[in-house]
């Protein structure tokens, strides 16, 4: 029994209880904020927390069951733990560290020996207010301070095992490095970043959008300046208008405002057709199948008939009140499509022209096309609806022919764009505007659509190659661009940005299917030879056009 | 290489055998944990053949030879029984700020008292399956920790006793490097065993909120 002058520490090193003044070391002086004055012999009664073997029934403590009586003394009393008692040192392994209370008058009772333990630190429940989630079985080395400075030098060792026990570091412990720091990363850990550089290394040709003029296939050059630019003054800059048409006698046919020229690329030679009567000016222009004649609708809604080779218009037909822009020939048959949303079929043998009707558009109609073999007429409306009509003429009861075969509703945008496959009849593509700018494939037969293709601007028409699986469009607001798709795999083969200076309204393929001629509000016409034509030997040429196949091989395809 | 043989009359594993698997699980374990926490690009890691599955091994020599070197004097620490505790700390490059500690206790297996001959040796098998266990749960961890986002630098830390014999200029003291007791979760992973030594692995890392 030791009544120690010094004033010791009261604190748990049990966490149970919890209570702000059971505190471990946080600051070394938190341990003595307990202490009563040293003087009084007694057991301190103003703490309840605090219980002594001399306590009294008066005594405000607490229920504190876990307290164990320091009568069994089964400690040896050694002087070192005698002095660690008074001074307070609570060392992690030793005696206190057992007992629930620890009280001033507390003898120790005979140490047990220490078992030797294979564990470098005693597992005790070494919870305490720190770290809330401890698995006690492990050594817990997460400090509950951010810097943690262990002396081992037991310049105050109750102060440094009572952060020792806090932390759960171990005393007697180096935490060491290594001297040198660890190699930095030799490249960035983003490599996103350095992927995106080498894209390019990677990419198949015309995967990538290409910051300069066009990208081109490797083994294949297409020309990114056209082969030759015409003037056309006075072209009226109209999306719904269809200007420009290549007739198969080499003779390209322009509407210039209200006069129709024609040009001969045999020659070069540009004859003026004819013009538009007074007040109107011409809206669309057709090449009939042979060349020799040419369809002309006019503003007014009238559709003329020219003669090309005497150049001289053969018969006014009238009938559509407003203006007519879109024509399409069909062997005898001139369609017409008006701004009414109808389109007419005229037989221009006969007095009696109109010899069809088919209502089937809520808006304009921007494009118009008859199948090479006269089966189907698409049309295209500013209504966005792209019709597919029986192509049959003739006696027609009302409303047996009147619906359209085909009525889709898939573009978000006038349908200008509208082009026949060559090599594989069934196949139709159309092309939306603005808001739309989606090239659609659909097979006529079945009606499904089989492919479509977002490019990045409106487009104003189509044209497929006859004899590559390609097709190109032309496109408006806001590239300006041609491109040149292939297909059936939509991937682009080309693009020839800002073709034109405005939007590239129209555009017509040459008989022989080489050249491409575009036209736009910018008064040019411009001549690109994208395709080649396939020479007719087959032996060398054949592998030297890559991917393009001969007339028979095409038809062999699908 | 353990000295632990097939043979009829099975040799118990020696010292030296432990600590070279016990290295040796540590390289792999470390360049998992590098791997896997995105601290060096993954480009940089290629895949071997070991503990019977595939794992992940840095090419980079500069980062090789600097495990290496730690681990090497690691080895020594185990022979002499003197390393309690190896923790590689992964923190921010920046803000060096403490992610996490990815902890490995390493304790001695001690004999039963009073046993006279010694116990049967593990199975290299078996001790192989579990340092499998353990790296595939490292891998797992990615599960639940926290995504790091910024450039991340490692540390290792060594804890020894006292009388570890530390090649003064290679090793120095150092702060723990231990994460705010309040922004810490731990998750405490499988542990194994050779005859000698035994390691435990636990995952603290720093947990906003």
């Amino acid at each position: 029994m030791s009544y120690n002058p010094k004033t010791p520490s009261r604190h748990r090193s049990r966490s149970e209880t919890r209570t702000p003044l059971a505190g471990s070391g946080v600051a070394g002086s938190n341990g003595y904020a307990l202490n009563p004055s040293p003087t009084k012999g007694r057991a301190d009664l103003t703490n309840p927390f605090i219980s002594s073997s001399k306590i009294t029934s008066s005594a405000k403590s607490r229920q504190t069951s876990p307290v164990k009586r320091p009568t069994s003394g089964s400690y040896e009393v050694t002087e070192r733990l005698r002095r660690q008692a008074s001074t307070g040192v609570i060392r992690k392994g030793g005696v206190e560290s057992r007992l629930d209370v620890v009280t001033r008058d507390y003898v120790p009772p005979p140490k047990k020996p220490e078992v030797k333990r294979a564990r470098s630190q005693p597992a005790r429940d070494s919870r305490d207010r720190f770290i809330t989630t401890r698995d006690t079985a492990v050594d817990e080395v997460v400090a509950s301070l951010d810097m943690m400075n262990l002396n081992t030098e037991p310049s105050s060792p109750g102060h440094t095992a009572r952060l020792a026990a806090a932390a759960g570091v171990p005393i007697n412990k180096r935490v060491l490095a290594y001297h040198e720091p660890p190699p930095p990363a030799s490249s960035d850990t983003m490599l996103s970043q350095q992927r995106e550089l080498v894209k390019p290394l990677y990419a198949r040709p015309g995967a990538l959008p290409s910051s300069t003029a066009s990208t081109t296939n490797k083994t294949r050059r297409i020309p990114t300046q056209p082969e030759r630019v015409l003037d056309a003054p006075g072209i009226a800059d109209d999306f719904y208008l269809n200007l420009v048409s290549w007739g198969a006698m080499n003779v390209l046919a322009v509407a210039l405002d209200t006069a129709t020229y024609i040009w001969k690329a045999e020659s070069g030679e540009v004859v003026e057709l004819g013009e538009a009567p007074e007040g109107s000016y011409v809206a669309s222009v057709d090449f009939s199948a042979d060349g020799q004649f040419l369809g002309v609708g006019l503003a007014t809604g009238e559709v003329e008939l020219w003669d090309v080779e005497t150049q001289t218009k053969l018969r006014t037909m009238t009938g559509h009140s407003v203006q007519v822009a879109c024509l399409s020939w069909n062997q005898h048959i001139l369609s017409s499509g008006c701004a009414d949303g109808s389109i007419w079929h005229h037989d221009v043998r006969v007095a009696r022209h109109k010899v069809g009707e088919l209502l089937g558009h809520t808006g304009e109609v921007c494009g118009m096309k008859w199948r090479e073999d006269g089966e189907l007429l698409a049309s295209g409306g500013n209504d966005n609806v792209v019709n597919v009509w029986d192509g049959r003429v003739g006696d027609v009861a009302s409303g047996s022919r009147s619906t359209a075969r085909w009525t889709k509703r898939n573009h978000t945008a006038a349908v200008k764009a509208l082009a026949w496959c060559p090599w594989q009849p069934a196949l139709l593509a159309s092309g939306g505007g603005t808001n739309d700018a989606t090239v659609h494939v659909w097979n006529t037969t079945t009606g499904a659509r089989l492919h479509s293709l977002t490019t990045p601007s409106q487009i104003t028409s189509i044209q497929w190659s006859p004899h590559r699986k390609e097709f190109l469009t032309t496109h408006g607001f806001p590239t300006n661009s041609i491109m040149i798709h292939s297909y059936p795999s939509m991937e682009r083969v080309a693009e020839i940005r800002d073709a034109h200076d405005s939007r590239v309204l129209w555009s017509s393929i040459s008989p022989a299917g080489d050249i491409v001629c575009t036209g736009a509000g910018d008064e040019n016409l411009k001549f690109w030879r994208v395709w080649d034509v396939p020479k007719v030997k087959k032996t060398k040429e054949a592998k030297e056009l890559g991917r393009s196949s001969t007339h028979s091989g095409i038809l062999a395809i699908r | 290489m353990p000295a632990t043989k097939q043979a009829p009359n099975r040799q118990a594993i020696t010292l030296k055998g432990s600590t070279t698997l016990v290295t040796e699980f540590f390289k792999y374990a470390a360049n998992t944990i590098l791997f896997q926490r995105g601290v060096y690009p993954a480009d940089d890691f290629h895949m071997v053949k070991k503990y019977g599955q595939t794992v992940l091994v840095t090419q980079d020599l500069a980062l090789e030879n600097y495990l290496e070197k730690i681990l090497t004097q690691v080895n020594k620490w185990l022979l002499t029984g003197s390393i309690t505790q190896l923790v590689l700390a992964i923190i921010s490059k920046d803000s060096r700020v403490t992610m996490e500690r990815w902890v490995f206790d390493i304790n001695l297996v001690g004999q039963p008292a009073g046993s006279s001959e010694p116990a049967p040796a593990k199975p290299e098998s078996e001790i192989q399956a579990e340092i499998r266990n353990i790296l595939k749960q490292i891998v797992s961890t990615v599960t639940f920790l926290p995504v790091i986002d910024e450039p991340t630098v490692f540390n290792i830390l060594a804890y020894t006793s006292e009388s570890a014999d530390v090649p003064a200029d290679e090793w120095v003291d150092t702060d723990p490097l231990a994460i705010e007791a309040s922004k810490s979760q731990q998750v405490k992973l499988r542990s194994f065993s050779t005859d000698v030594h035994r390691i435990e692995a636990m995952v603290a890392y720093r947990y906003e909120g």
